[in-house]
């Protein structure tokens, strides 16, 4: 060992880097499909308010969310599901952080019927059945004898991910049409009588809204902001926003003010449940 | 002239008069027509879409490292050059998720003379045992180091200890692990030959080693760190088939009741890795084991009673930790420095350890990631070793290296 004359020179690298590393022109913002309306109405709302402030949104899906933050092509990711502990290892390996976990507000997992099904309630058993491919005709649930066909996500979706792990728990049937966005799903099943769908329920306009019960003895309930903010409604979920490193500057700025009263009314508006 | 205008003319009325004769299709039979085609349609699409499913289930990822080293003198006379190009690992992994919690990993190496196969198992999740998984095949020893992947660590080259008692890094045999979800522990457990160094399909003896590793995280989210830490245990055996003679850590000579005995193979450890949030991220990580390593002796099954004594068995008490040091600084860079120390043998020191000599060694690395495929890593790193009459000097043996990883 004869050589440490590199050590300065990696010193001095270092010093260099840490002061332009910090510059933030702009907020990127990228991920859950379910979240992407949301996520654009806080930052037109926001940059009204300051204008020297500019957030570009996208979508696209929690899973593409979190990679592109493992990527550093995202300052912001929205996820409506929890990363995964695979995830954050990965996180760990490349930016030696945890990440940062920010609840910005909560969501019920909405099952869209198409307004004419006489199904009204279901429950968590019955809708993993149905999804899993076991159920397959609706006159086993109570409707009408149709055979069952099933709407979904993607799998770099949240929601297709958080649906798959809390209520389905096995391979989704083979026969589930993947569709990209919330809103693809919601259009599928208004116009299928025999369909039903998933998702954010900030898009619940033109369907019916299945009541969802944990089991057949419980109570039924359909996603509203009471039976979300007791935890009555069986698949409440939390919208989180993931950050490499604490916030700083503007983008903290920009938190601050999703998480105050003004942002959470945002969360209200567009149609899912405040945080607090 | 005036006969083909005639046939032309009769030819036009004759086609316009059967086009009259058919009936033209009511809407509802279009609406049919088509109806069909898109039935058609989409029964095509339904089975591309399924075949596209599979398809979808087969992950290909992989990297490709080109460096470029520049010797100490020492090493030059060894290798006969002082600096080289050369293909550290060109690897493809294949990972196909047949069903939910049923995984098929294939990672065979290409770098240039090294066409290996490197990872190949199956991962099961146990039925009605959430969170534990079976691992089979040839894979990764449950160590920190060893896991952790050449693409993501921080420095060119793992450390000598690990180098040494875990070479190669895979093992065949199987695996339970536990991840928890709700409890942050890991838990692994593996069975394997044990003398697997990447050449021979079989084990060499009957016994088989086990291993088990236990990590447990802390996470202080408030302060922005998050501790992983834990024991790990490594219990085999090495068979001596032709010499009941050996030589203990000690210098002294020993002997086992007969040949076809085994020789202890065993070692603990600690690991622990802190992360925190400090101007961007940080992370202290290190790790120490200690035991008894053993290597059984060579000599033909006909050797006489002196060459057995000349060259027994030999059982060395060692013990060596890394540590390092990463700094990540803004979202493109990271400074690296890790010591690591090896010593293979503790019981001999200075001229009695003859060539069982310690090495400590610092390493200094740079890496910038130009985007999210590639990345550049300066490393040099500086080892010293023990001196004694056998090694009267300290090597010049330092290593620069340069190497670009591409990453898909």
């Amino acid at each position: 060992m004869k050589n440490f004359k590199i050590l300065p020179i990696m010193l001095v690298l270092a010093v260099m880097a840490s002061l332009t590393a910090f510059s933030q022109a702009k907020i990127t913002v990228k991920g859950s499909d379910t979240m992407v309306i949301l996520a654009q109405k806080w930052a037109e709302l926001y940059m009204k308010t300051n204008p020297s402030a500019s957030i570009q949104v996208t979508g696209g899906g929690s899973g593409i969310g979190i990679t592109a933050l493992i990527n550093g092509t995202t300052d912001i990711c929205n996820a409506s599901r929890p990363m995964k502990q695979t995830e954050i290892e990965k996180l760990k390996a490349r930016y030696n952080t945890l990440g940062v976990e920010i609840p910005c507000a909560k969501d019920g997992v909405t099952i869209f019927l198409n307004e004419t099904n006489k199904v009204s309630e279901l429950t968590l058993i019955q809708l993993s059945g149905i999804y899993a491919g076991k159920i397959r005709n609706w006159k086993e649930v109570g409707g009408n004898d149709a055979e069952i066909r099933l709407y979904g996500r993607e799998n770099s979706s949240g929601t297709y991910t958080y649906f798959h792990d809390e209520v389905v728990k096995a391979d989704y049937a083979a026969n589930t049409q993947s569709l990209p966005g919330t809103a693809a799903v919601v259009n599928a099943v208004k116009k299928d009588v025999n369909g039903i769908g998933y998702g954010g329920a900030a898009y619940a306009v033109g369907v019916k809204n299945a009541k969802v019960k944990k089991d057949a003895n419980s109570t039924a309930y359909l996603p509203t902001k009471e039976s979300i903010g007791k935890g009555a409604y069986p698949i409440t979920r939390f919208l989180y926003m993931y950050l490499r490193n604490r916030p700083t500057g503007e983008t903290k700025k920009y938190i601050d003010w999703i998480l105050s009263a003004e942002g959470q009314l945002v969360v209200t508006e567009v149609g899912y449940f405040p945080v607090k | 002239m005036k006969k083909l205008l005639a046939i032309g003319i009769f030819a036009l009325i004759s086609v316009y008069g059967f086009s009259q004769t058919q009936k033209p299709d009511s809407l509802k039979d279009v609406i049919e027509k088509h109806e069909g085609k898109l039935n058609a349609l989409d029964e095509r699409v339904l089975v591309n879409e399924a075949d596209l499913s599979k398809l979808n289930k087969i992950k290909v990822s992989g990297y490709i490292q080109s460096q470029w080293e520049s010797y100490g003198a020492d090493l030059e006379k060894s290798n006969g050059y002082n600096n080289t190009f050369y293909i550290r690992r060109a690897r493809i992994k294949f990972t196909y998720e047949a069903l939910d919690g049923v995984k098929f990993v294939l990672q065979p190496d290409f770098s240039t003379g090294n066409l290996s196969l490197k990872d190949a198992y199956a991962v099961v999740n146990i039925p009605k045992l959430k969170n534990w998984t079976l691992w089979t095949g040839q894979m990764n020893r449950p160590d920190y180091e060893v896991e952790y992947s050449s693409s993501q660590r921080e420095v060119l080259e793992r450390s000598r200890v690990i180098k040494t008692i875990y070479p190669g890094e895979r093992e065949v045999g199987v695996k339970l692990e536990y991840a928890g979800t709700k409890i942050p522990l890991k838990f692994q457990l593996m069975a394997m030959n044990g003398n697997f160094t990447g050449a021979q399909a079989k084990d060499f003896d009957s016994q088989k080693d086990i291993m088990a590793r236990l990590v447990y995280s802390v996470k202080l989210p408030g302060a922005g760190v998050g501790i992983d830490f834990g024991p790990n245990v490594y219990y085999g055996g090495n068979l001596s088939k032709n010499n009941k003679y050996f030589k203990n850590s000690d210098g002294t000579l020993d002997s086992l009741k007969s040949v076809w005995k085994y020789l202890n193979k065993n070692w603990v450890g600690g690991e622990i890795q802190i992360f925190a949030d400090v101007l961007g991220g940080m992370a202290i990580k290190g790790e120490y084991i200690t035991g008894i390593n053993s290597s059984p002796s060579s000599v033909a099954a006909t050797s006489t009673m002196a060459q057995m004594l000349a060259s027994p068995s030999l059982y060395n008490n060692f013990s060596g930790y890394y540590i390092y040091f990463v700094k990540n600084i803004g979202p493109k860079n990271q400074f690296v420095a890790k010591y690591d120390y090896y010593d293979p043998n503790t019981k001999l020191s200075g001229d009695a350890a003859g060539n069982n000599i310690y090495y400590k060694t610092w390493t200094l690395a740079w890496q910038y990631y130009l985007n999210d495929f590639i990345r550049i890593s300066l490393n040099y790193e500086m080892p010293k070793n023990e001196i004694n009459a056998s090694n009267p000097t300290d090597k010049k043996d330092n290593t620069l290296g340069v190497r670009i990883q591409a990453k898909f």
